[in-house]
């Protein structure tokens, strides 16, 4: 990276007794560039996210922002970033005004400079003529907003978004990642954190992928995508798959990685442009139920099957459950 | 700064919550209500009647003390056999039963123990409490005279013995002594324009309402700090360039002021609707109100930053809080508790912040007569405050 780095994590650990939740993690951000954050939940995202914040303390290793270091100069380096947690951290009965209003008290802000940033971001979260209402009454879309703009209203060097899409509805999504790409495009530097593959490919310059606490593979989505050499994916829907066919197809030369979800079958292929027969033979001689077949080309579900052996969202379910 | 905007954002929360304005007001008000109306619904106590059990021949002694009791407007006396006093109270009809035994001149007269039993109707606590305080008045005096005669007789008989003339002379001024001494006591209450002991029920009962919602709404409010961790919004905080302490500091400032606010206002509707008299001291008064305000407000923060979740601060701290009246009399007469009990009461916050209302109102004290409950709850508050803050600062490493 040529130019000075916004975030420079250096070896970042954080345990909690026994549990390493963060192990050796680094990678580095430039301005204006929007990092994602890639990883099941439970990966330790999150507690990237609260180290940068200066709400956790990291048990070893630095991370700076601007230069600042976030440990020892902690009340400068919190004045430099913006933060939306994954929850929406308003307060219900105060109106969305007064929720801006005291947000940006809180990063010395005052009087008729407030009032003038408070007029502009809800102005770019689309919610001006609600401003008077209490948070309690807006829809889930409409809190999101809220909740970024918060974020927004010291001007910060960089924000943090941690999984700002979850649990609400598709157009909602999409309204909140255009918002982000706007945002983006007026210079604002952000570290994205998610466990949907599609947004990290839609939204991020770049993307590190976090497994166990561990960071597995930094990159620009083709870079990612070239590292594991695959040139296709087939990915398979259907009921009566057994490991012993599954193994017979991860032996095969052309396939790289095979893994099996609860609904089917992804296979990660490296040559052979006519592999597509022998598959969907082997499968239907072995009394497999096909509903579908798609060949796709790799992508960052593709990256993460090659790295961890499992489905991304194989691994959130398998997270959610242990939660 | 930023700690008064993170007061005075909560101050706006908690008086937009219809909740918590029903806590604070409508239900003090409401308990000193009913506890009022359930001892009659007079403000004040204007006849205690009870029976007395005593030997027809007890003498000068029993004729005094007899005469004594009976003496106030306040008390109606009537004379019964034991068996009719006991059947009295125990119906009801007669709030207590004062007994006093054969042989009490005797007793006086050599020093052997007699005693005098008080029989209470426990339905009636205070108008057997007053009963009882008179009764222990009467018994103090015929004890500390039977005491003083026998020792000013055995100084006498030491160089020459009295003849029975003078035995009789001497025992007969130490009557006329206990007599005035009950009728006109060297150190007593002041009742010589008293036509009634004033107890106001709701004088009585208000203040130690208001303190125990005034816990109550600080226990709620105290809980925020696990409701603002549980939403983000303490993480947001964290984030944002300003210190924990600034954060614990303006929250417990809002609390503060909620408080204070709470305290002062029921004062207010206790005047307006029980008529109560805060004694005639309101610099006082305001005084005691806002240390017991900082009492609440930081034995709140203490419960809440000893619990781990907002559940366990409401369920800990109402069980903690609920007991701690009970022992230090919020809810109850805790003078008519048994002496070790009261001494458990007086490890509690409740115990000095109600006292210190009590002798507002019933002795007309001024600043200095309650400086100990004042410098109690001070002492207790900072004691609240540095364990709270620790234990938030423990919880967050």
């Amino acid at each position: 990276m040529s130019v000075e780095p916004i975030i420079r994590v250096r070896n970042l650990v954080k345990r909690y007794g026994e549990l390493v939740a963060v192990d050796a993690v680094s990678f580095e951000v430039a301005k204006g560039e929007i990092f994602g954050l890639l990883g099941p939940n439970g990966a330790g995202k999150t507690t990237i996210i609260s180290i940068l914040s200066c709400i956790t303390s990291p048990t070893s290793g630095s991370a700076s922002i601007s230069g600042i270091d976030v440990v020892t100069d902690s009340l400068t380096a919190r004045s430099r970033i913006g933060v939306v947690p994954q929850e929406i951290a308003l307060y219900a009965t105060l109106s969305a005004r007064e929720n801006l209003m005291f947000w940006g008290r809180m990063y010395g802000l005052r009087d008729r400079t407030l009032a003038r940033r408070v007029d502009e971001l809800l102005d770019v979260v689309q919610l001006s003529d609600r401003a008077s209402n209490r948070i309690d009454t807006f829809s889930g879309g409409m809190k999101r907003r809220i909740n970024i703009a918060a974020g927004l209203l010291h001007r910060p060097d960089v924000l943090f978004l941690d999984e700002p899409t979850v649990g609400i509805d598709p157009s909602t999504r999409r309204s909140i990642l255009d918002l982000v790409k706007k945002l983006n495009t007026e210079g604002l530097t952000v570290l994205y954190t998610t466990h949907y593959l599609e947004e990290a490919e839609f939204l991020c310059d770049r993307v590190g992928i976090v497994d166990k606490g561990k960071m597995i593979a930094v990159g620009t989505r083709d870079e990612l995508t070239e590292s594991i050499g695959a040139t296709g994916v087939i990915e398979v829907r259907a009921d009566g798959l057994d490991d012993a066919v599954v193994d017979w197809l991860a032996s095969l030369p052309e396939i790289s990685q095979a893994a099996r979800s609860d609904d089917g079958l992804t296979l990660n292929v490296v040559r052979g442009a006519n592999l597509l027969p022998t598959v969907v033979d082997r499968l239907t001689s072995s009394g497999v139920d096909i509903h579908s077949v798609d060949v796709t080309v790799p992508n960052l579900e593709s990256v993460f099957l090659h790295l961890t052996g499992k489905r991304l969202d194989e691994e959130n379910d398998e997270n959610n459950r242990r939660d | 700064m930023k700690a008064l905007h993170i007061a005075l954002k909560d101050l706006r929360m908690r008086l937009r919550d219809r909740n918590t304005l029903v806590m604070m007001l409508l239900l003090p008000v409401g308990m000193t209500a009913i506890i009022g109306f359930a001892f009659g619904g007079e403000s004040g106590i204007s006849t205690v009647e009870f029976l007395l059990v005593a030997p027809e021949e007890g003498g000068f002694l029993v004729d005094a003390a007899a005469g004594f009791l009976s003496q106030h407007e306040l008390f109606d006396v009537e004379r019964a056999s034991e068996e009719e006093a006991r059947r009295a109270v125990a119906d009801g009809e007669r709030s207590a039963a004062v007994m006093i035994p054969e042989g009490l001149v005797d007793s006086f007269l050599s020093g052997t123990p007699a005693e005098v039993r008080v029989l209470r109707d426990p339905a009636s606590s205070i108008k057997a409490g007053i009963i009882q305080s008179m009764v222990e008045q009467v018994v103090s005096s015929v004890s500390a005279g039977s005491a003083l005669g026998r020792g000013v007789f055995e100084t006498l008989d030491k160089d020459e013995p009295l003849s029975d003339s003078e035995q009789l002379a001497l025992w007969g001024w130490m009557f006329m002594w206990m007599r005035d001494a009950w009728t006109e006591p060297p150190v007593s209450l002041d009742t010589a324009d008293a036509d009634t002991v004033d107890f106001d029920v709701h004088a009585y009962f208000a203040p130690g309402f208001a303190v125990l919602f005034l816990l109550f709404t600080m226990l709620t409010s105290a809980k925020t700090i696990h409701e603002e961790r549980e939403s983000g919004t303490y993480g947001r905080l964290m984030a944002a360039p300003l210190s924990e302490t600034s954060i614990i500091a303006g929250k417990m400032l809002g609390s503060y002021v909620l408080a204070a606010l709470q305290i002062l206002t029921l004062i207010a509707l206790g005047s307006l609707f029980f008529g109560i008299e805060w004694g005639s001291h309101p610099g006082a008064t305001v005084v005691m109100a806002l240390v017991t305000a900082a009492g609440a407000t930081s034995l709140a923060m203490l419960i809440a930053a000893a619990a781990r979740t907002g559940r366990q601060t409401d369920n800990v701290g109402t069980a903690f809080i609920l007991v701690m009246s009970l022992l230090g009399g919020s809810m109850w007469p805790i003078e008519q508790a048994p002496e070790a009990f009261q001494r458990f009461g007086r490890f509690t916050f409740n115990y000095w912040a109600h006292g210190g209302f009590k002798k507002l109102i019933f002795d007309d004290a001024g600043l200095a007569g309650i400086t100990q409950e004042i410098a109690i709850i001070s002492a207790m508050s900072a004691v609240f405050v540095v364990l709270a803050v620790l234990l938030l600062a423990r919880r967050r490493a």
